[in-house]
C-alpha cells in the first residue's frame, strides 16, 4: 500500500491546512484543502460523485502538506481528484493547451517574430479572451527562439559534469537565462550541458492533465537516466521544474516499476542550482572572485512555494547575501497567487491577484529596487501587480562576479 | 564572503510548540545560528497558548528568568503576553466557564470577570460554533459562585459573509487581516454595545497574523476592553501567535525548516552529529553542536522513546538512566510528567534553560 494510503487516516481535521492555505485565506468560498482533499477523498474511495468545480482552484503549492503536522499529503490527494474533474468545454479546449507548454513553445518559436507581434494585438487578445477564457490583463512573456549556448571554457572541460534542465520558460521565453546558468556552473568548475528534454509535467498537472503529465515524466526520465547513471547530477533553474523531478515523477509512474526507479534515481540526482551553489560553498568550492561593488543593491527575496516545498532551506537568499554591495530581504508574504497557467485564466484572474495582495502590499512596503525569485511566473506575478522589477537570482549572482571571472 | 556553512548550525531545534520556539529564541538571542525543524505548529492550533503556573515548583532554577524572556520576546513578536507568575486571572471560555491562568496574551488578558464590571458576551449571527447566550447565562453563573461582580450579557452582531459561505471564524480571521472594510463593519456592529460596556467578549476572529496594532485599533476605537476566547480548530487567537512568534524567529536570523519530519537523529560514541529530514527525492542532512528535542508528546520514537526523563542539566536519560548523548538535550512535554497541569510553563522554563545551555550558560534545571 502507498504510503499516503495509510496517511488519509492520519487527518485528525485539525485545519492547520485550511490555515496555511493561500486560496482559503483569500476567498474564503473555496471549501479548502481539508475538505478537498482527505475529507472527501473517503467518499472518493467508496466511489461516490462528489466532484466539484473547486477542485480547478487548489494551486497545487504544497502549502498544506507542509502545515500538516500528521505528514497527510493533502495536496497529492487534490491532485489526484484534479485529474478526475470534469471541465467545461471552453475550459477543456483552453486547458489543454496550457498543459502543454512546451508544444506551444515549439510553435511559437517557430516565428517568434510573429507570435509576439500577434500576442500583442488587442482584437487577438480579446479573441483569446471570448474563445478561450484567457485574461486580456496580463501580457503574454515574449518567445525567443535562440538556443542556450555551452561557451568554450578551457578549464571547465576537466569540471564535474553535470546536465542542466532548462524547463519550458527558459527554452522557449528567456534562453539568455539559459546561458547565464551554463556560465555560472562552468565558473563554479562544473562541465554544464544542457538537456534536450521537453516540460517537466507540471503544468500538466496543474491543469488536470494526468496523461500528459505521465508522457512528459517518462520521456523526461528515459532522456535523462542515463547521465544520471554515468554519475551526472541533473540541475534545474525553475523552480516548478525542480519540484517536479524531486517529488513528481515516480508518482506519475507508479506500476511501471522500472521507470519508477528509474524516477527515483532521477530525483535523488537532482540539484536546485542554488542548492548545488550551496553544496560547493559547503566543501569551500565556491567561486568568490567578486567585483567590490560600486553601489548597493537593495533586492527583496520571495521563496516560490515549489522552493519551499522541495525541502533546501533557503540556498538563493543565503548565496545572495553573502554577495558584496546586496542588501537582501526575506519577504515571507506568503504564495504570490499566479500557480503558473492558474492566473491566465479569465475566471480565476482576479482570485489570483487576490491571493497575491500579501505579498504585493509587503513588496511596496519594502521598496526594493528588484525583487529576486527563482520561479518565472512568480516573477510575472510580482511584476504584474507591483509594477517593481523581477529577476531570477542566477542574473544577480552572475553580475556579481568580476569581468575577468566572467570570460 | 563569509565562510558559513550553511547546513551546519549551532544548535539545532526540533518542534515548533511552545518550549520549541523559546529555545530557539533564546539562542538566537546569545549570537547562536540556529535551525528550527518542525511538522506542524505544536498545539497552537489547538489552544490559545495561556500559561499557568499551578503545579510548578516556584523555587526552580531560572523559572523567573524564564517567564521574563518569553514576555520579552512576545512583546517584540507583537503578541505579548501579561502576568506574572503571582498573577492569577480567570479567563472565560466559550462554553461559559473559566480558566485559571497566570500569563496570557495581551488579547486575552482583559477578559477576568474583576477586570470589567459590565461584560457584553457577543455572538456573531450564523457561527455555530459559539453561542452566546449560553456563554454569558454561565459565566454570569460561575461568576456568582467566585463572587465576582461582574454582570454578562449576551449579544449577537451580524457580519457579511463571503457569497456562498456560512459564517466561520477562519474566515473572519483571514478578512480581518486582509480587509480593511471587514475591519471596520466588526467596528461598526460592535460600537453600541461598547458604548454600554467596560468589555466585550468575542470569539477568536481578530486575524491570524494580526499584532498588538491592528487589535489595539479597535480597541482604541470602541474605547473598550476587548477580550477573545479560543474556538474549535483551528484556533485563531492561536495560530496568530504561532505566526507572530515565527516571524519574529525569522526576523532574529533562526533558518525554519518546515514541513520535513525528522527520519534520523544521528549519535556517535554519545555525541550528536546531525539529523536527516524527510525531504523529497533525498534526505536533507543538518549538522549542529547541540540539539534541542522538543517534538511534544506525539512524536515519534526518534531516541526509542516516545518521552524521557532527563538530569539535572536536560540532558535525556536512556532506559537504563544514562544520558543519551552530552550535547543533546530536551524540553517541553517530551519530558515525563510534563503533561500535567502547567504544560505551557513547563514549556517555557525548559526551552528557555536547553536554549541557555546550548549556548554554553550555566543554567541549572533541576526537576521537582
Amino acid at each position: 500500500m502507498r504510503k499516503d494510503d495509510i496517511s488519509l487516516d492520519n487527518c485528525l481535521k485539525c485545519a492547520d491546512c485550511n490555515t496555511a492555505c493561500p486560496m482559503v485565506t483569500a476567498h474564503p468560498a473555496y471549501p479548502g484543502p481539508k475538505r478537498l482533499g482527505p475529507e472527501l477523498e473517503r467518499m472518493r474511495r467508496e466511489g461516490i460523485e462528489c466532484d466539484s468545480d473547486w477542485l480547478e482552484y487548489c494551486l497545487g503549492c504544497h502549502r498544506c502538506d507542509l502545515a500538516c503536522p500528521s505528514e497527510v499529503n493533502v495536496s497529492e490527494l487534490i491532485a489526484r481528484a484534479k485529474a478526475m474533474h470534469k471541465k467545461t468545454p471552453v475550459r477543456k479546449m483552453r486547458d489543454w493547451w496550457f498543459a502543454r507548454p512546451g508544444l506551444l513553445g515549439k510553435l511559437m518559436t517557430i516565428a517568434p517574430g510573429i507570435s509576439n507581434f500577434a500576442l500583442g494585438l488587442h482584437p487577438v487578445r480579446g479573441a483569446m479572451s471570448g474563445v478561450m477564457k484567457i485574461t486580456p490583463e496580463r501580457s503574454f512573456p515574449h518567445y525567443k527562439s535562440s538556443s542556450i549556448r555551452i561557451p568554450d571554457a578551457g578549464t571547465a572541460k576537466q569540471g564535474e559534469r553535470v546536465v542542466f534542465f532548462p524547463g519550458c520558460y527558459i527554452q522557449y521565453n528567456e534562453p539568455e537565462l539559459g546561458c547565464h546558468v551554463v556560465q555560472l556552473l562552468q565558473l563554479n568548475g562544473f562541465k554544464p550541458e544542457v538537456a534536450s528534454t521537453g516540460c517537466c509535467g507540471v503544468p500538466s498537472l496543474a491543469n488536470g492533465d494526468a496523461v500528459e503529465a505521465r508522457k512528459r515524466a517518462e520521456a523526461n526520465v528515459n532522456s535523462m537516466v542515463e547521465a544520471v547513471d554515468a554519475g551526472a547530477k541533473i540541475v534545474t533553474a525553475c523552480s516548478s521544474c525542480g519540484h517536479m523531478l524531486k517529488t513528481g515523477f515516480a508518482n506519475l509512474l507508479e506500476g511501471d516499476a522500472e521507470l519508477e526507479k528509474k524516477a527515483e534515481k532521477i530525483a535523488a540526482n537532482t540539484f536546485d542550482l542554488g542548492e548545488l551553489l550551496v553544496a560547493q560553498q559547503d566543501a569551500g568550492k565556491l567561486n568568490t572572485r567578486f567585483e567590490p561593488a560600486a553601489t548597493k543593491l537593495k533586492l527583496a527575496y520571495h521563496a516560490p512555494c515549489h522552493q519551499k516545498s522541495q525541502g533546501m532551506g533557503r540556498p538563493w537568499y543565503n548565496l545572495l547575501r553573502q554577495v558584496p554591495g546586496v542588501e537582501i530581504v526575506d519577504l515571507n508574504s506568503g504564495c504570490c497567487g499566479m500557480s503558473g497557467t492558474f492566473g491566465f485564466k479569465e475566471e480565476k484572474y482576479p482570485v489570483s491577484m487576490k491571493v497575491g495582495s500579501e505579498l504585493f502590499e509587503s513588496i511596496r512596503n519594502n521598496a526594493p529596487q528588484a525583487v529576486v525569485t527563482e520561479c518565472a511566473t512568480c516573477q510575472m506575478q510580482i511584476e504584474h501587480g507591483t509594477g517593481v522589477k523581477a529577476m531570477h537570482p542566477v542574473d544577480v549572482l552572475l553580475n556579481a562576479y568580476k569581468e575577468s571571472a566572467r570570460n | 564572503m563569509k565562510n558559513v556553512e550553511s547546513n551546519h548550525f549551532d544548535v539545532i531545534v526540533a518542534g515548533a510548540g511552545t518550549a520549541g520556539i523559546t529555545g530557539a529564541a533564546v539562542a538566537a538571542s546569545r549570537g547562536l545560528r540556529v535551525a528550527l525543524v518542525s511538522t506542524g505548529p505544536g498545539s497552537f492550533v489547538l489552544g490559545a497558548g495561556c500559561v499557568e503556573v499551578q503545579g510548578i515548583d516556584r523555587n526552580t532554577p531560572s523559572l523567573e528568568d524564564a517567564i521574563g524572556f518569553f514576555r520579552g520576546f512576545t512583546e517584540l513578536a507583537g503578541c505579548g503576553f501579561r502576568g506574572g507568575l503571582d498573577e492569577t486571572r480567570l479567563l472565560p471560555t466559550i462554553l461559559g466557564s473559566f480558566q485559571t491562568v497566570s500569563l496570557a496574551p495581551f488579547y486575552m488578558w482583559n477578559g477576568d470577570p474583576s477586570a470589567a464590571s459590565q461584560v457584553a458576551v457577543v455572538g456573531i449571527r450564523g457561527l455555530s460554533t459559539f453561542d452566546s447566550n449560553y456563554a454569558a447565562e454561565r459565566l454570569a453563573y460561575h461568576a456568582s459562585k467566585l463572587d465576582r461582580g461582574a454582570k454578562y450579557t449576551a449579544h449577537e452582531i451580524e457580519l457579511s459573509v463571503e457569497e456562498g459561505t456560512f459564517p466561520g471564524t477562519l474566515q473572519f480571521g483571514n478578512r480581518y487581516d486582509r480587509d480593511v472594510y471587514f475591519r471596520e463593519e466588526l467596528r461598526d456592529a460592535l460600537k453600541p454595545i461598547a458604548a454600554k460596556a467596560n468589555a466585550i467578549l468575542l470569539p477568536g476572529i481578530l486575524g491570524l497574523k494580526s499584532g498588538q496594532i491592528e487589535i489595539e485599533w479597535l480597541e482604541n476605537q470602541l474605547g473598550c476592553l476587548v477580550c477573545e476566547m479560543a474556538t474549535l480548530p483551528p484556533s485563531i487567537p492561536g495560530m496568530r501567535l504561532f505566526n507572530r512568534l515565527e516571524a519574529r524567529l525569522r526576523k532574529a536570523g533562526v533558518e525554519i525548516f518546515a514541513g520535513f519530519p525528522i527520519q534520523q537523529v544521528q549519535i556517535e560514541n554519545g555525541h550528536f552529529k546531525g539529523v536527516l529530514l524527510e525531504a523529497p527525492a533525498r534526505p536533507l542532512h543538518l549538522t549542529s553542536e547541540t540539539l534541542i528535542l522538543a517534538t511534544g508528546p506525539f512524536s515519534g520514537r526518534l531516541l526509542g522513546a516516545s518521552s524521557f526523563s532527563v538530569n539535572r542539566d536536560l540532558r535525556p536519560l536512556d532506559s537504563t538512566g544514562a544520558v543519551i548523548a552530552d550535547n543533546l538535550y530536551a524540553a517541553g512535554a517530551i519530558l515525563h510528567n510534563s503533561t500535567a497541569r502547567g504544560g505551557n510553563a513547563m514549556a517555557i522554563l525548559t526551552g528557555y534553560a536547553s536554549g541557555m545551555l546550548a549556548a554554553g550558560v550555566g543554567v541549572q534545571y533541576a526537576q521537582g
